[in-house]
């Protein structure tokens, strides 16, 4: 059994609905002008969207290694160098917004050294899967798990990567990193990114200095698809204890990997699947449930009949707890106890 | 076991910094055999396991060569690096790196385990591409913790297949040990090649 991370006193943890995933990048872009704006980190994107089935960010994400192995072992990884996750391309802005050209110039992206990108986060948008009139595609949010067994912990070997014992947030000293890189290995998830000029990894940090004030994450606060929950894991009053624990709709993505996550997912709904003849397939929906299992795990086929039920209930005009903690009419019920508002913050000058 | 001496030379050490300064033809070589570090005393799991098939440690050998200037002691390491990396240019790349190693009381310490809470090791680091040489302390792996100021100097230079990196800092007669990282083997922290034993070092 490998050495784990000790126990958190309490665990933040987070619910994405992927029925109302718009997949706008309103999330990843909040994320990007808070975090991700300094040397270094251009091509970073501690939250990214991207379309399921689809290959993902890194490229072929969930095949690159790290977690564990049924029995405690880890799973060795790899880090997927530069051409896998894309570049911070370069655009001619001044050719675009020049007013000394005859034609405009569009916005032709491009590589550091001129080339055409082969890649990039979310390349693949809405490509998805399946055969017409059968194809089908979701959105899935992509950002660090906050896990219980946090796998990149246990591989740094000068304890740079740590579980923070309040929240449970995972977070990476760097002052101590020495950018070896064996957590970007180890995590499933391959989110961790590695910040060439300063030599250190860098990750999503659960927007703590925002969550000490009270706020919100900025990828929740600013979902206008009214996405994302976050609370504690144990307060029985709120959303996320109720999706994951009662109503059990939220569950992990690839939870095979051991390192059990903290961001819960409430599964895509969709359509029954036609058969060949054009009529409905009562017994098939149109996403595959072997994919779904794969992504969501064994739960994922009575979560989505728990809330195709409650969905009917509320068809029939009665009320259902689950239906409304999923729409949360009221946005700030979406966002547990961190409902300040940050345009109220006496604004700490950045450091 | 093979001692490194320092004899004194006269001048700076400015005029000793380029691997192929004349200084240095005069002075005598030592062969240093090297052996991988441990896999078991890796600090992490996950480390012990993802290196369990993988090749490392196969730096054979550093020639070593010493002089003193003043009161500083300026050495020249020499390595094999056919497929070199200079940079770290990517996500999955490593560059090559060497430190020298000196039990920090003078006398004693475990030098494939970088030292020990009770007797710490002194460290002066060096890595291709990377701003300046590291002076450093260490009670154990993973424990290496670098000095903001360190009065060392550093001059690493690749030519056809070898890595000549001469450094230099203030040291007295001592004992000494040296590891090499070989990027292209992906090593990095305690994945490297080092001196089983300590040598004794003859500062002239
Ligand atoms: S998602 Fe990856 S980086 Fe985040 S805690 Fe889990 S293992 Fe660590
Ligand atoms: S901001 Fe909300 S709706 Fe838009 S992509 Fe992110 S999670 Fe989906």
């Amino acid at each position: 059994m490998a050495k784990k991370a000790a126990p958190s006193r309490r665990q933040l943890a987070m619910v994405f609905d992927l029925n109302k995933c718009l997949g706008c990048q309103t999330c990843s872009l909040a994320c990007k002008t808070a975090w991700t704006t300094r040397a270094g980190m251009e091509h970073q994107w501690w939250n990214i969207v991207n379309t399921f089935p689809g290959r993902g960010t890194p490229r072929d994400v969930f095949t690159h290694g790290g977690g564990y192995t049924k029995k405690g072992e880890p799973i060795p990884g790899d880090f997927p160098g530069k051409r896998l996750w894309g570049e911070a391309w370069d655009f001619d802005y001044e050719g675009v917004f020049g007013s000394n050209r005859d034609e405009p110039i569009p916005l032709h992206p491009r590589e550091h050294d001129g080339a055409a990108p082969q890649w990039g986060p979310n390349w693949d948008e809405d490509m998805g899967g399946g055969e017409y009139p059968n194809s089908y595609f979701f959105y899935l949010q992509q950002i660090c798990m906050n896990c219980s067994e946090p796998a990149c912990v246990e591989a740094c070997p000068r304890e740079s990567v740590y579980k923070r014992e309040e929240d449970g947030i995972v977070l990476i000293d760097e002052e101590r990193c020495h950018g070896y890189r064996f957590c970007a290995e180890a995590c499933p998830y391959k989110r961790i990114y590695f910040n060439e000029q300063r030599n250190v990894a860098q990750k999503c940090i659960s927007c703590f200095p925002r969550l000490e004030a009270g706020v919100a994450p900025a990828c929740i606060r600013q979902c206008p698809g009214r996405v994302r929950h976050i609370d504690y894991l144990d307060n029985v009053d709120g959303h996320i204890y109720k999706l994951v624990k009662k109503w059990k709709v939220a569950l992990p993505l690839r939870p095979d990997f051991g390192v059990e996550p903290n961001v819960y997912y409430v599964p895509p709904t969709s359509p029954l699947a036609f058969k060949d003849n054009g009529e409905f397939d009562d017994l098939n929906s149109r996403i595959p449930m072997e994919y779904l299992k794969e992504m969501f795990g064994p739960g994922v086929e009575q979560a989505l009949a728990t809330i195709e039920a409650e969905r009917e209930k509320v068809a029939a005009g009665k009320k259902s707890e689950l239906m409304d903690i999923l729409i949360s009419r009221n946005w700030n019920d979406l966002l547990g106890p961190f409902t300040v508002d940050p345009a109220q913050l006496q604004r700490q000058p950045v450091r | 076991m093979t001692a490194v001496t320092a004899s004194k030379t006269s001048g700076t050490v400015e005029d000793l910094r380029s691997p192929r300064a004349a200084a240095w033809k005069n002075a005598a070589e030592v062969k240093l055999p090297l052996q991988p570090t441990p896999l078991d005393a890796q600090p992490s799991a996950y480390v012990q396991k993802a290196w369990a098939n993988r090749e490392r440690g196969n730096v054979p050998s550093v020639a070593v060569r010493a002089l003193s200037v003043g009161d500083q002691l300026v050495l020249r390491l020499e390595w094999a690096a056919p497929d070199p990396r200079r940079l770290i240019n990517d996500n999955d790349v490593y560059a090559d790196a060497c430190a020298v190693i000196f039990p920090s009381n003078g006398k004693d310490a475990e030098l494939s385990t970088m030292g020990s809470p009770e007797r710490p090791v002194t460290t002066w680091y060096w890595r291709a591409g990377a701003p300046g040489p590291f002076l450093a302390t260490a009670t154990g792996l993973g424990t290496v913790s670098r000095a903001a100021k360190h009065g060392l100097q550093a001059t690493g230079e690749w030519q056809a297949g070898f890595w000549n990196v001469v450094i230099a800092g203030p040291a007295k007669s001592t004992r000494i040990g040296v590891a090499v990282w070989s990027g292209v083997s992906g090593e990095r922290a305690g994945l490297k090649s080092h001196t089983p034993a300590w040598h004794d070092l003859k500062v002239g």
